[in-house]
């Protein structure tokens, strides 16, 4: 394992079933991957695709079925590498007696923080996610975007080293969406690790480098988000001071200059990263054995 | 001087104390060490069958280590040898107990420490099969954080008290806000105790239930409610949330059952007008020193008599001035708190006895006793004549040397002729009230002999009642090496009581007689008591946290509801699980209630149906007689009797209350590591 590598799986299989053992359901099929340390990684896939699945099994909520997940180099079971995690889930399930306070206190006391580290982190994320006004209103009269932000201070009451957020933009507003995304952004900059997954597809376009798309339990696509979204199959002309005509696409590059123009950019279009999504998914509804193979130079490189 | 009013105490078995450990955990390792061998063969019979291609993480959850095969090893060699042992029929106990009557009361004897070979491999077996099962488990309890497991805890009594869960124990005042229509008693002697006994059950329901709830329910809600995904990705240890979660509850019901006994006591105490009888009959706590009782005659040592009664606690013997019965209290040791008694301040002996009349008696008349005190140094023996009714002396020199000491002393005595003085001093001792003359001849004696004699006591049916024992018998009873002949150990005192009246039956248990070492304070009685309910709340708090590892919450509760009650059966389930139940086992009841036969009734022993009822209620004892000691022993933490009849709570018992305690709860708290460690919690 590399050392820059914080999370890796390897043929990584989760099958759900029932009582008597009979199969109910495949939800994870040998799913390798590796995040390195410092990038924002996005897990993409329609509901049912495997993608909290994975996350449960990094964090050990689940067991696997077979393969093999490690985070900082210890196997997800391990309780000690939960001290270098923070996670945020989907909804924020924290106990509604408590305040905001409480709850950062508690949290905090759960990573054996002193009475005086606790206090100080405390009051620095609720002021960071800014709670500061209601602080001590317990959570149960709290707005879901409220107790989304106070679920966000209680996954960074260890100033941890990765982040994992299930659905992190869910219930904010736009505004809290920007400062969620901004905030993520800070998280990177810091040199932290980043692992969510999102049906926002727009905020995953925004903030990671790295994405995965799931579907059925398999991966389908892997590799930086601004590679996946290119089109190879067009050329892209971008000029300026000239209307795009027909007959400036007919003949570009020698009619830009006949016409005293100047040629920027020439180069592959980009789709959006829905419409990327999209069609993915129709070609795997379409297809279904398809799933993702690495390129070969990256076979050869293990 | 006499104890004025007493109490009268019905104890099935004798409080357990600090002597009895050994025992005690030899036993605990033969029990557990027998569910953890199982456990243990379960979980390598698992944790081995994972291929070696499976996730590296499977094997991290189901890890062996050499520890566990070398003790699995070593438990599989020590049971083998006790098999072997068995068929060979050696180094075994010697259980040929000679029981005339199976139905009869037996009580509880704790079991003694025992190194017969037999004893020793399952034993050893037992430690060796908890030391493998329970190595992983002692590994997670040397990662547990305090500040962890106590928030955890925190977090419990914060959701209970902020849900409100105190108001429910406000309902304990609701019994003594009408006292007077609560607390139907016959007599008002008996308005305190009624009033203990009440509050007692009315705490004991309002902790045990909501305990039993509120921790069956909080793991199973945290999974339900996915609050656990924030708790268990956090860097806490599996088994810090069943111990949080535990601590907690328990610290909950402690700050209920204080604030509950403290208002008890208050509204007791002060808070309502009690009888003046009652008081004076249950507002102390008696320090009371109880011998070991023997039957004996000039056959020796007889079983007792069964006078028909339904419930043989006590057993009887006869009444008739030439009888030589005698029932005889044996006292081992004596206390330095009677042994260093002030000569004026003279030891009560109390008791109660029940009276069985085989004729009429006179009415307002009750029966007349000869109560003995001896010491060792004075020992007595039954005679050998079936018309002589006298106990004599073993050493003849000792009784005339006795004899000769009374003549001269009682002759002193003013008013005492020369003529009684020589006949029957006796008759003048045995008179003798404390404070008098007389009493200080009888202290003389008592402590240059160790010999006292009350003739002639007369005690009603079931009326507690006492007769003073100079305090010389005591310090004279703690000299010496208190040996007989050939050195063997002897009871330094011994109390024997016979029945005078002609054709009246007197019935005694162990209990009903005993010394009295003094008297303490009642409040300390009363949240002395406390303890035990304590432990009871405890116990199925523990129980209902382990049970919720693995099971649903609501089937939680009635998992752990139901061992709890279980417990109250225990006596029952004990019958059954030894066969010694009279109406016979599970299968047999059910053919009765069929066939609507009495218990009673005679079953033809040549039926097919018969023999396959007999075959299924053996199969069940052999089912209960494994399970048995999965239910807590409830019984041996109430001290409501010993509180309301003003008996004190021996502090040692209490001590072995929490021991026993938490040696039950250990093998469930190593199987909610297990469970709740294989648990998938968000499946």
């Amino acid at each position: 394992m590399a050392a820059d590598t914080v999370v890796e799986t390897r043929a990584l299989t989760k099958v759900y079933r029932d009582f008597w053992g009979r199969k109910k359901k495949t939800a994870l099929n040998a799913l390798d991957l590796t995040i390195h340390r410092g990038e924002v990684f996005g897990l993409l896939g329609p509901n049912g695709s495997g993608k909290t699945t994975t996350i449960k099994l990094l964090l050990g909520l689940l067991f696997p079925t077979s393969g093999d997940a490690t985070v900082f180099g210890e196997p997800a079971a391990k309780v000690e590498k939960n001290e270098k995690i923070g996670y945020l889930p989907e909804e924020s399930y924290l106990y509604r007696f408590l305040n905001a306070e409480e709850t950062l206190d508690f949290y905090g006391r759960l990573f054996d923080m002193p009475a005086a580290v606790r206090r100080k982190r405390a009051g620095e994320l609720i002021e960071m996610v800014g709670l500061g006004q209601d602080k001590k209103r317990i959570l149960r009269e709290y707005s879901k975007g409220m107790r989304q932000r106070i679920g966000l201070a209680q996954a960074l009451i260890n100033d941890p080293e990765l982040i994992i957020l299930d659905e992190p933009t869910s219930g904010l507003d736009p505004l809290g969406t920007a400062w969620m995304k901004s905030l993520i952004r800070d998280l990177q900059k810091q040199g932290k690790t980043v692992l969510m997954c999102s049906h926002r597809l727009d905020d995953v376009q925004d903030v990671c480098q790295r994405i995965a798309i799931l579907y059925g339990g398999d991966l389908q696509e892997l590799g930086a988000v601004n590679k996946l979204v290119e089109d190879q199959k067009r050329l892209e002309v971008r000029a300026t001071g000239v209307a795009l005509t027909d007959d400036l696409k007919r003949d570009l590059t020698a009619v830009v200059e006949r016409h005293g123009g100047k040629l920027e950019a020439f180069g592959h279009p980009t789709t959006t990263l829905e419409d990327l999504f999209l069609r993915i998914v129709e070609e795997s509804k379409a297809r279904p054995g398809r799933r993702y193979l690495p390129p070969a130079e990256a076979v050869a490189a293990r | 001087m006499t104890a004025p009013l007493f109490g009268l105490l019905i104890v099935d078995r004798d409080p357990l104390t600090l002597r009895d450990l050994p025992g005690l955990v030899q036993v605990w390792l033969m029990d557990a060490g027998g569910f953890a061998m199982l456990g243990l063969a379960v979980y390598l019979l698992y944790a081995l069958r994972i291929p070696k291609e499976q996730a590296n993480s499977s094997k991290d959850r189901a890890g062996v280590s050499g520890l566990m095969l070398g003790a699995a090893a070593l438990a599989i060699l020590c049971y083998a040898v006790l098999g072997f042992l068995m068929l060979t029929r050696k180094g075994g106990e010697q259980v040929a107990e000679y029981v005339s009557d199976p139905g009869a009361y037996r009580k509880y004897v704790p079991p003694a420490l025992s190194l017969k070979p037999q004893s020793l491999a399952l034993t050893l077996g037992g430690l060796f099969a908890v030391i493998g099962i329970g190595a992983p488990f002692v590994g997670s309890l040397l990662k547990l954080r305090s500040r962890r497991v106590f928030a955890i805890a925190k977090l419990g009594f914060k959701e209970a008290v902020r849900n409100r869960v105190f108001l429910v124990f406000l309902f304990f005042l609701v019994p003594f806000l009408f006292p007077a229509n609560w607390f139907i008693q016959i007599k008002p002697e008996d308005e305190l105790r009624t009033m203990i006994g009440f509050s007692s059950l009315v705490t004991n329901l309002l902790l045990t239930l909501p305990a039993a709830l509120l921790a069956a329910l909080s793991i199973p809600n945290d999974i339900k409610n996915q609050n656990i995904y924030t708790i268990v990705t956090k860097p806490v240890e599996r088994f810090e949330l069943i111990l949080g979660r535990f601590v907690g509850y328990a610290g909950l019901m402690t700050v209920a059952l204080f604030g509950m006994t403290t208002l008890g006591w208050l509204f007791i105490s002060f808070g309502t007008t009690i009888d003046e009888k009652a008081k004076e009959e249950t507002f102390k706590a008696r320090v009371p020193l109880y011998g070991q009782l023997s039957y004996q005659s000039r056959r020796g040592l007889i079983e007792g008599i069964n006078a028909g009664r339904e419930f043989d606690y006590r057993k009887y013997i006869g009444g008739d001035p030439a009888t030589s019965q005698r029932a005889v209290w044996n006292f081992d040791a004596v206390p330095s708190t009677l042994s260093n008694r002030p000569a004026d301040l003279p030891v009560p002996l109390e008791f109660t006895f029940d009276i069985f009349r085989m004729t009429k008696g006179e009415e307002n008349k009750g029966v007349d006793l000869e109560i003995r005190a001896t010491s060792w140094q004075a020992a007595q023996q039954p005679p050998a004549d079936p018309k002589d009714g006298v106990w004599r002396w073993t050493d003849p020199a000792k009784e005339q040397a006795y004899k000769k000491d009374a003549t001269e002393l009682v002759r002193k005595l003013p008013g005492v002729t020369a003529e009684v003085a020589e006949s029957n001093p006796g008759s003048v001792l045995s008179r003798a009230k404390p404070g008098t003359p007389a009493w200080a001849v009888v202290e003389k004696l008592a402590e240059t002999h160790g010999y006292y004699e009350a003739t002639g006591k007369e005690i009603f049916d079931y009326h507690p009642d006492s007769v003073p024992v100079p305090a010389g018998l005591f310090r004279f009873a703690a000299q010496g090496p208190g040996t007989g002949v050939e050195g063997k150990p002897m009871p330094r005192l011994t109390v024997a009581v016979k029945c005078i009246t002609r054709g009246q039956m007197l019935g005694m248990a162990e209990p009903d007689l005993f010394l009295l070492e003094g008297d303490r304070s009642f409040t300390e009685n009363y949240f002395k008591a406390a303890v035990g309910l304590w432990c009871r709340v405890v116990l199925i708090i523990g129980l209902a946290v382990c049970c919720s590892t693995y099971l649903a919450g609501i089937i939680s509760f009635l998992a752990a509801l139901l061992l709890f009650a279980g417990g109250y059966a225990s006596d029952h389930l004990t019958d059954m699980a030894s066969g010694k139940s009279y109406v016979g086992g599970p299968f047999k009841a059910m053919s009765q209630l069929l066939k609507a036969e009495q218990s009673t009734a005679q079953t033809d022993p040549n039926s097919a149906i018969t023999g396959a009822v007999e075959g299924l209620d053996k199969g069940a004892a052999w089912f209960f007689r494994r399970v048995i000691n999965m239910v807590p022993d409830v019984y041996s933490y109430s001290w409501t009797n010993h509180l309301s009849e003003g008996f004190n709570v021996p502090a040692g018992a209490l001590v072995m209350n929490v021991v026993v305690l938490f040696g039950y709860l250990l093998p469930w708290f190593i199987l909610g590591y297990y469970l709740i460690r294989s648990r998938e919690v968000a499946a």
